[in-house]
């Protein structure tokens, strides 16, 4: 067949590069026509915002960094913490008084923790009273909502591992709330606890959960949730007038189909588009 | 659809526009069975072993690792008789705390013994709110839990606060050297005074199943348990 002739290089910029810009460039150059990961990566990072974007929009990005200090600080805490009733409280005195820096190291972990709560609430309440949760982004709220639970399940979980009296006691009411949900709650309950009462394995159960389980879960849903954030796009602020008119537009077309006993479905619009021109409800002749 | 031309043959004057040339050679298309449903294809067959073989495989890892992290922990707790010490060691009009084993070291298990009225009564330290350790105040002869303001009379009916039921018992007994039960009234100093199963009791400490705490044991909320 026809010999296929390899295209010009394309001319890059004049003169000579920097040789290690040209080696970065190479690196790229050679992960993109492997991987396309240049096409992922501006897919995910230049994206159209919707006029009126602030540092409110800021949140969810600040709670996945505090995820990430959690996660960070957490491995090097497991490398010193031992899961076992009997030398728990001491190997955490001994992080905190002997291991060099220690104390910071397990402060950032406790405070972090606090602050995840804090920022994961506030980037809730934005997005709740932005309306950010609406048409079509319910998924990506109901993948938020699980992280928040999963988040709250990190706090109790955690909070256990210091196997002081103030942990002991706060989880044993904690896990006593738990089963009593109604008709499963008491076996969830003994499956949360390992057994009856608490015990060597309650402490290993929750250490197990507190660092495979749920931070495997969170990571899993981070994706998700910010595959959703980038394919849907940001919502645009309340006080959006193209917003308004997409919703006044949408509105009128609603109460057109009703009136007109027709089936009616909605299509999102992406951002960027101008907002559509309202739908005219004529009169009926 | 012009099904009557012949692959091959010419065009039509003006079915192409300008060309004149011969009609593409257009193979004809096989029968499909993948989508008839009343047929079985060797593909979908497949399929179907295929996705019958995933589950399996699923199961096969899952179905232990499940049972493996939930079984024992559902089990009911083993009570056995303990011997809490010589009959003499509760004198009368008297409570004694004491430290029983639980089910590990860390169950922090204490019992209130109760010797009044010649009746012995074994006290659960238990709070039936939320599972907090309760402590006994000689002064008004009661019960009160340090967590949410729970209190208790003497007997263990709650006089205040949020437990929904009276605080659960265990089991008591006396018995001789032996091993024999000994009535109440026979009970010589020696005897051993001996603890056994927990249960719960409402409010005319009629006995029932042992529930975990905030559980209620009669009323309409009790239906929200039904297998405790």
């Amino acid at each position: 067949m026809a010999t296929t002739e390899r295209p010009e290089p394309k001319a890059q910029d004049i003169g000579p590069k920097n040789p290690a810009v040209q080696i970065g460039m190479d690196v790229v150059d050679y992960l993109d026509e492997r991987t396309g990961v240049k096409t992922g990566a501006n897919w995910f990072m230049f994206r159209n915002i919707p006029r009126g974007t602030s540092w409110f929009q800021t949140l969810g990005f600040t709670a996945m960094v505090v995820f990430g200090l959690q996660a960070i600080t957490g491995i090097i805490l497991a490398m010193y913490y031992k899961p076992d009733p009997s030398i728990a409280y001491d190997s955490i005195q001994h992080i905190t008084n002997d291991v060099t820096w220690g104390w910071l190291v397990r402060g950032m972990h406790k405070w972090g923790a606090s602050v995840m709560i804090v920022v994961v609430f506030l980037h809730m309440g934005r997005v709740f009273i932005w309306g950010a949760y609406k048409y079509p982004r319910e998924l990506t709220w109901v993948t938020g909502a699980l992280l928040l639970f999963m988040t709250m399940m990190m706090g109790l979980t955690g909070y256990l591992l210091v196997w002081d009296q103030k942990a002991y006691w706060a989880t044993v009411v904690a896990v006593n709330i738990t089963s009593q949900a109604p008709i499963l709650g008491p076996y969830l309950g003994e499956i949360l606890r390992a057994g009856p009462e608490f015990g060597p394995d309650t402490l290993s159960r929750f250490y197990s959960i507190h660092m495979l389980l749920i931070p495997g879960g969170i990571a899993t849903f981070i994706a998700i949730h910010l595959f959703l954030v980038s394919k849907l796009g940001i919502a645009e602020p309340p006080w959006s007038k193209r917003r308004l008119a997409i919703e006044r537009a949408e509105e009128d077309a609603r109460r057109a189909a009703v009136r007109d006993r027709v089936p009616f479905g909605r299509t999102p619009v992406p951002a960027g588009e101008p907002a559509p021109d309202p739908v005219r409800v004529e009169a009926k002749s | 659809m012009e099904h009557e031309h012949q692959n091959g043959a010419p065009a039509e004057d003006g079915e192409y526009g300008l060309y004149q040339g011969p009609r593409a050679h257009v193979p004809e298309i096989p029968a499909d069975h993948a989508d008839d449903p009343g047929y079985h294809t060797r593909t979908k067959f497949l399929s179907m072993v295929a996705i019958a073989m995933g589950g399996v495989m699923t199961a096969a890892i899952l179905v232990p690792v499940i049972g493996f992290a939930v079984a024992d922990t559902v089990k009911d707790e083993e009570w056995r008789w303990v011997d809490v010490g010589p009959y003499s060691d509760f004198k009368q009009n008297s409570t004694t705390s004491l430290r029983v084993d639980g089910p590990s070291a860390e169950s922090d298990r204490r019992v209130f013994i109760r010797n009044r009225d010649d009746e012995l009564v074994a006290i659960w330290n238990r709070c039936a709110h939320l599972g907090c350790p309760v402590k006994y105040s000689p002064g008004s002869d009661g019960y009160v839990c340090p967590c949410h303001g729970g209190a208790y009379d003497s007997r263990g009916k709650v006089t205040a606060g949020p437990p929904p039921r009276p605080l659960d018992r265990m089991d008591i007994k006396i018995a001789d050297a032996a091993g024999k039960d000994v009535a109440y009234a026979d009970a010589k100093a020696a005897d051993r005074v001996l603890v056994g199963k927990a249960y719960s009791i409402d409010a005319d400490e009629k006995p029932y199943k042992l529930h975990p705490p905030g559980d209620p044991v009669d009323g309409a909320l009790s239906h929200l348990f039904p297998f405790v």
